[in-house]
């Protein structure tokens, strides 16, 4: 009985004028499904059997995406109770929590997927480096990859400020310092960004619109980009791709009065017919089908969070007395480890030589051999640089968060001193 | 219309794109400049940074914080001095060290001398003086706009 319900809606004249092709039946319809939808279209119809191994990816790039549209669809719900002025914000929170329907879940979901998107970021970008799929011809999507990492600490940054509370205030405080000491311009950006000399209504309004349009404009374009390059790019990095003249070779025996609409024939690395047919599968239903079940694991991981941690919010921003010590999120901790050395060395050196070295990466290693293997023992000058670099990101994470008590002092994390409290 | 291969470029076209390409650079640059500009307020309207305190009698010997402008009053005897409680580093504000002789800050660890020089941490140079005055009606003025050297005392 379900079977013909089903079947008599899927037959039906309106729903078959949204889905042309209906539920796919035959390969042919397989591909049409996944072409002829706007939004599956932007795979492809057929999809390299490494594609559907876990390993491949841990399907890292695809939890960022997935975690950058819960937090679309939170900070738009949001935003409806929000008010950006240095009156309102703080007590727009304790309405979140107490007396708004959902409120607190849905801040401590948009807290806690920011947190989740900052860790699968690195992880991601950790994944494509250990198993070298920045290599050519991927060396420019690894740039955009890099931008999106710098868009999304941009988005947590100017996001946390917007609660006004002491943890917002003091982080703005000493970040805008920071800007301030870039060399030449530094000052004029920290005024830019505040609009003014004091972290006030300008800054919280300036913040906001960045952070609520201008820096996710930027991010769905690039993370569009990005995606779309990976396609252009010939799909998921692996190895042993045939080389261009193997190509060449083969597209020269295909008679050339056929067209190959659904096999992408095109120049470059891209697959190409003939290239291991065998190998691979349709995206309907087999990737489809994994990329839901991760959306709905990814979710559900982030529901139960803010069901069960509150997203903190610290005593309202009170512009004299910052806490002691006054700690930015764990993300920004190994910078402000650095800062507490030396704030034009650890705050401005040190930050530009680590992104420009990123970008430059794949320019500089341009060596073909690893593509698509984790940890290649070809390439072990590379890991063994990189790996130090991450160990020591992660240490002095570590250091800033743990091991540093009242006025910045070394303290051994179990043997922690209560706050100081303020003393004229 | 099909153009050769090895097409040459001739005056006329040369002097076009380079007036068309100029053109272009010059309206994006300057909107650009524009939009930059258009950034940076021109009127501000963030409280004032001068304050009227109390007589100087009021004030304890030693250090007194003023919150409206974010500076320590010091008092020794007849002379006082204002120094400023925002750390040079990045912004905190500073607090008296607990041996009241000095200031700590709570953010990155930075230390300064009763002087307000650097004794330690990251900030780059000391905290600095501001000037205190004495309004006609006998209270004490300070203006955290106003940076006086550091030896710079007002005796009443």
């Amino acid at each position: 009985m379900f079977q013909n319900l089903f079947k008599s809606i899927a037959a039906n004249r309106v729903i078959r004028s949204i889905f042309r092709v209906g539920v796919p039946r035959s390969n042919l319809q397989r591909a049409q499904a996944a072409i002829s939808s706007f939004l599956l279209h932007v795979q492809p119809a057929k999809v390299h059997k490494n594609v559907l191994k876990f390993r491949t990816t841990l399907g890292l790039g695809l939890i960022t995406l997935y975690l950058f549209i819960i937090l679309v669809v939170t900070g738009i719900l949001l935003m409806f109770y929000y008010v950006p002025s240095t009156e309102h914000a703080y007590q727009d929170m304790k309405d979140l929590e107490f007396v708004v329907t959902a409120g607190l879940v849905l801040r401590n979901m948009h807290r806690w997927s920011a947190h989740l998107m900052v860790i699968f970021v690195i992880l991601h970008l950790c994944r494509v480096f250990y198993t070298g799929a920045y290599k050519a011809p991927r060396e420019f999507n690894w740039v955009i990859g890099v931008g999106l990492f710098l868009v999304t600490l941009g988005l947590s940054f100017t996001g946390y400020l917007l609660p006004w509370d002491q943890l917002a205030f003091w982080a703005v405080t000493v970040g805008t310092s920071i800007a301030g000491y870039a060399p030449v311009v530094g000052n004029k950006i920290k005024y830019m960004l505040l609009g003014g000399n004091i972290v006030g209504q300008s800054a919280l309004l300036r913040f906001y619109v960045l952070h609520v349009i201008v820096l996710p404009s930027i991010a769905f374009f690039m993370i569009s980009v990005h995606l779309f390059r990976v396609r252009k790019d010939g799909g998921l990095a692996r190895p042993e791709e045939p080389t261009a003249l193997q190509k060449e070779h083969i597209l020269s025996q295909l008679p050339q009065s056929k067209t190959y609409g659904l096999m992408e024939l095109a120049r470059g690395t891209t697959p190409a017919v003939g290239i291991r047919q065998e190998d691979e599968v349709f995206t309907w239903p087999h990737l489809i089908f994994r990329e839901m079940l991760l959306f709905l694991l990814v979710s559900s991981v982030v529901l139960l969070l803010a069901i069960f941690w509150n997203a903190p919010l610290e005593e309202a921003a009170n512009a004299i007395h910052p806490p002691n010590p006054a700690k930015a999120p764990w993300y920004f901790l190994g910078l402000q480890e650095l800062v507490a050395y030396s704030a034009f060395w650890g705050g401005v050196v040190v930050p530009t030589l680590v992104v420009t070295a990123l970008v430059a990466l794949p320019y500089i290693d341009r060596k073909r051999h690893g593509v698509g293997v984790w940890f290649s023992k070809e390439r072990k000058v590379a890991i063994t640089l990189f790996s130090i670099c991450l160990i020591a990101a992660i240490s002095l994470t570590v250091i800033g968060s743990l091991f540093r008590g009242p006025n910045w002092a070394f303290q051994l994390p179990w043997k922690t001193v209560p706050s100081e409290e303020f003393h004229p | 219309m099909k153009e050769p291969l090895n097409h040459r470029l001739g005056r006329r076209e040369f002097l076009e794109l380079t007036l068309g390409w100029c053109a272009a650079f010059f309206a994006l640059s300057a909107s650009a400049m524009a939009a930059v500009r258009f950034m940076i307020p021109n009127v501000l309207y963030e409280p004032d940074r001068r304050f009227k305190a109390l007589k100087p009698e009021d004030y304890p010997e030693g250090a007194t914080f003023i919150p409206e402008t974010r500076v320590f009053l010091l008092r020794k005897g007849n002379s006082f001095r204002a120094v400023s409680a925002v750390c040079t580093h990045l912004g905190c504000t500073v607090n008296q060290s607990p041996d009241r002789k000095g200031f700590h800050c709570p953010c990155h660890g930075s230390q300064f001398d009763e002087n307000a020089s650097v004794v330690g941490g990251p900030a780059p140079h000391g905290l600095p003086w501001l000037l205190v005055a004495q309004s006609p009606d006998g209270r004490i003025v300070i203006d955290a706009s106003q940076q006086v050297k550091a030896d710079k005392y007002l005796v009443i």
